[in-house]
């Protein structure tokens, strides 16, 4: 996780944009704000292994469905990146609502997802919020979690990766409800700061526990 | 005989002497037990003749355990309905031939005719050597080419009843027939035996080849468990050895068992040798065969996404174009046709209906198809539709329907469904309003929200700022006062903060 503390102030983020579409392509590259520079675009899995490898931007846009490879798609570009997982973030972006792409894609080590209807505003936000180390939940990705790890606070002696807090809890709920992450700091009288370090915890269990019913639930859904 | 209808399936009875053979049959025959065991000792005398019936009946008629277990997972086999096919009771004609067969001696074979499913059983083992199996497997043959053609043949004698019985009487007739030529011999009649017995085994080895065959074709080649299809290929196998053993036998004339089994061997290394040649041929077709049927299933897949997209995605961009100008029918034409696809691509056929969070999802799209607003639904567990959740619905509809008129922009719905509750979520961002400022005529918040939820014993809340507005929706379960008072404790801890 690293964090710039710099970002926005005059320096510049650098994106590599990965998807088989390349009007898709242009298309997000226009919308991305003056904060990011796009270095390199990609269209299959090996291409992108290849330009993140040969810029090392720091963050990657990666669509979920890739063609080329072994079939993986972008989990499969983000397990080949693996040795840059340390300076490069991973933001996916998908057309699909389905759990499995979603949540495949985020245990592989993505950083966060966001929808490929989200607007141009939403996205520059998103790419400088992964920049900045943090995670991006989308509402729908809130309820995969909820639903993943249930809906009951954690207790003392459940292993802390098996559960959520009581505030992480309340915080993926108004995520879910469609509240923004300043919102989420206003309703629960915390700072935004706040809001992402326990959306960050949220993200790290959901790439790390290998609780049981998440097992379970991911097998259901053909996760695993 | 006739009269009896409901003849208990032969079993071997628990009331036993020594294996349970004659009360079973005597069951089954509706005889007194005491007659049968004393004609089966009667008939040993006559050339062992008895023990060899009892010892047949012995290993091939179930308990009465087993015939149950066996009767509760039958299998629906199309190859041999003769051996899966449930003890039907035997009447009338089945009966007499069953008396007729045991009163006219006491050949091994009889009991071909009462046994009904065991005797084909019996016909695996055949071609050994001695009279009797070369009868038993002759007979089964026989009867077998009866039924083959019998289907146009005794169509009309055997109509009222199932075609398996033919194939059973029939057999049994050919056993008698075998009975009838033993006993001529006895009496010092001359039998061409010589050339009986090798016509018989070219006859019974057709007629199972064949018979395999017509019922290959009649079950369909398509859809067979492998199971079928290997039992199929013993009997066809055991058909072919049948005929060409009886071929050779007869062309060797009354030659000797060495020419016999020399020609024998010679015969199946030809057999060999030609399948040898033609088995790659045999593969390929096969294989062509295969590719070409998964070919037109793929084509078929084809033409159904095709159509499809042609009646859904492509309707829609004519439309997008001829709207061009407006930017409000654009996208809710956009939206509504990603819906439409997303639900064709990702729906699980196998879910049924019915459920809360389907009902929340299906009138999302209705407000979004009105106008013109996404509606982003996010579901967290689900439960049954009861009347009180058709209130909850109705009372989300109309939210939904506020928040898409006066919030614009894209709404955001929540349903969260656990076992002590569900609460469903609507959030706008829009101007926001002031409920207190809201004309009593107006219906729709206080009556169709707030009035609806609270007659149905839930709750609604509603907050409203220059942000946007917040419906919260809570209906807690009828049957859960645990879970009630856990969610009114979180939902006081809400309205704290």
């Amino acid at each position: 996780m690293t964090i710039n503390p710099d970002t926005g102030a005059g320096r510049t983020v650098r994106v590599v944009i990965v998807d088989d579409h390349t009007i898709f392509r242009s298309g997000l590259k226009a919308d991305l704000d003056a904060r990011m520079h796009v270095v390199g675009e990609a269209g299959t899995v090996e291409e992108a292994i290849a330009v993140i490898a040969g810029t090392r931007p720091e963050v990657v846009l990666l669509d979920v469905h890739l063609p080329g490879g072994l079939g993986g798609g972008g989990r499969e570009v983000i397990a080949g990146s693996a040795a840059l997982l340390g300076t490069t973030s991973f933001l996916a972006l998908s057309v699909s609502d389905a759990a499995e792409d979603v949540v495949s894609v985020i245990r592989a080590g993505a950083r966060g997802y966001v929808t490929k209807t989200i607007s141009g505003k939403e996205i520059s936000d998103a790419v400088i919020r992964v920049a900045d180390g943090d995670a991006v939940f989308s509402p729908r990705l809130a309820g995969f979690v909820l639903d993943a790890f249930g809906t009951a606070p954690a207790d003392i002696a459940d292993d802390e990766l098996d559960r959520l807090s009581a505030r992480e809890l309340e915080v993926m709920r108004l995520i879910a409800r469609g509240y923004s992450y300043k919102e989420v700091a206003k309703e629960l009288f915390i700072s935004i700061k706040t809001v992402e370090t326990h959306v960050s915890a949220v993200l790290r269990k959901l790439q790390l526990s290998s609780r049981h019913e998440l097992t379970k639930w991911a097998a259901e859904r053909r996760l695993l | 005989m006739t009269t009896a209808v409901q003849r208990p399936t032969l079993v071997r009875s628990s009331d036993r002497m020594i294996a349970g053979v004659c009360s079973g049959l005597a069951d089954h025959l509706g005889w007194p037990v005491k007659f049968v065991r004393l004609g089966m000792i009667l008939a040993c005398f006559a050339g062992g003749a008895g023990v060899a019936f009892y010892a047949w009946l012995w290993t091939m008629v179930p308990t009465a355990d087993e015939s149950a277990k066996r009767n509760a997972r039958r299998p629906a086999s199309p190859i041999a309905p003769a051996v899966s096919l449930p003890p039907v009771p035997a009447a009338g004609v089945g009966g007499a031939w069953v008396s007729k067969a045991y009163d006219a001696g006491p050949a091994p074979a009889v009991p071909g005719g009462p046994s009904g499913g065991v005797a084909p059983a019996a016909a695996g083992p055949a071609g050994g050597g001695s009279s009797a199996q070369a009868g038993a497997s002759s007979g089964y043959g026989a009867a077998s080419v009866d039924d083959w053609w019998g289907g146009s043949a005794l169509a009309s004698w055997f109509s009222f009843r199932r075609i398996q019985y033919g194939k059973e009487i029939l057999l049994g007739a050919a056993l008698l027939l075998v009975a009838a030529i033993l006993i001529a011999r006895q009496f010092g009649v001359d039998v061409p035996l010589g050339t009986l017995i090798p016509a018989a085994a070219i006859l019974g080895g057709a007629a199972i080849a064949w018979m395999q065959l017509d019922e290959t074709r009649r079950a369909g080649l398509l859809d067979k468990t492998k199971a079928d299809q290997a039992g199929g290929w013993v009997r066809l196998a055991a058909g072919l050895a049948l005929v060409v053993a009886g071929v050779l036998v007869m062309v060797s004339g009354s030659g000797s068992w060495e020419q016999t089994w020399l020609a024998l061997l010679a015969s199946v290394a030809v057999l060999g040798g030609v399948a040898l040649v033609l088995l790659p041929w045999g593969l390929k077709f096969w294989k062509d065969l295969e590719t070409e049927r998964a070919g037109r299933v793929r084509e078929t897949e084809r033409a159904e996404i095709a159509a499809h997209l042609h009646d859904s995605v492509l309707q829609t961009l004519a439309l997008i174009q001829r709207r061009a100008g407006s930017e409000q029918d654009v996208i809710r034409l956009a939206r509504a046709q990603e819906r439409e696809l997303r639900a064709w691509l990702f729906s699980d056929a196998a879910k049924e209906s019915g459920l809360l969070a389907d009902r929340i999802k299906s009138v999302a799209a209705e407000v979004e198809d009105s106008h013109g607003h996404a509606v982003e639904v996010v579901t967290v567990g689900d439960t049954d539709m009861t009347d009180r959740h058709e209130a909850l619905v109705q009372a989300a509809r109309e939210a939904m329907l506020n928040a898409a008129r006066h919030g614009g922009g894209t709404v955001s719905v929540y349903l969260e469904s656990t076992a002590g509750s569900t609460e469903i979520f609507i959030k706008d961002r829009g101007p926001g309003f002031d409920l207190d400022a809201v004309p009593e005529d107006r219906l729709g918040v206080k009556e169709s929200i707030i009035g609806r939820m609270k007659r149905h014993g839930g709750t609604a809340t509603i907050t409203s700022s220059s942000d946007g507005t917040e419906v919260r929706l809570g209906l807690p379960s009828v049957n859960a006062d645990a879970g009630e008072q856990r969610n009114n404790e979180a939902r006081n801890g809400e309205a704290k903060q």
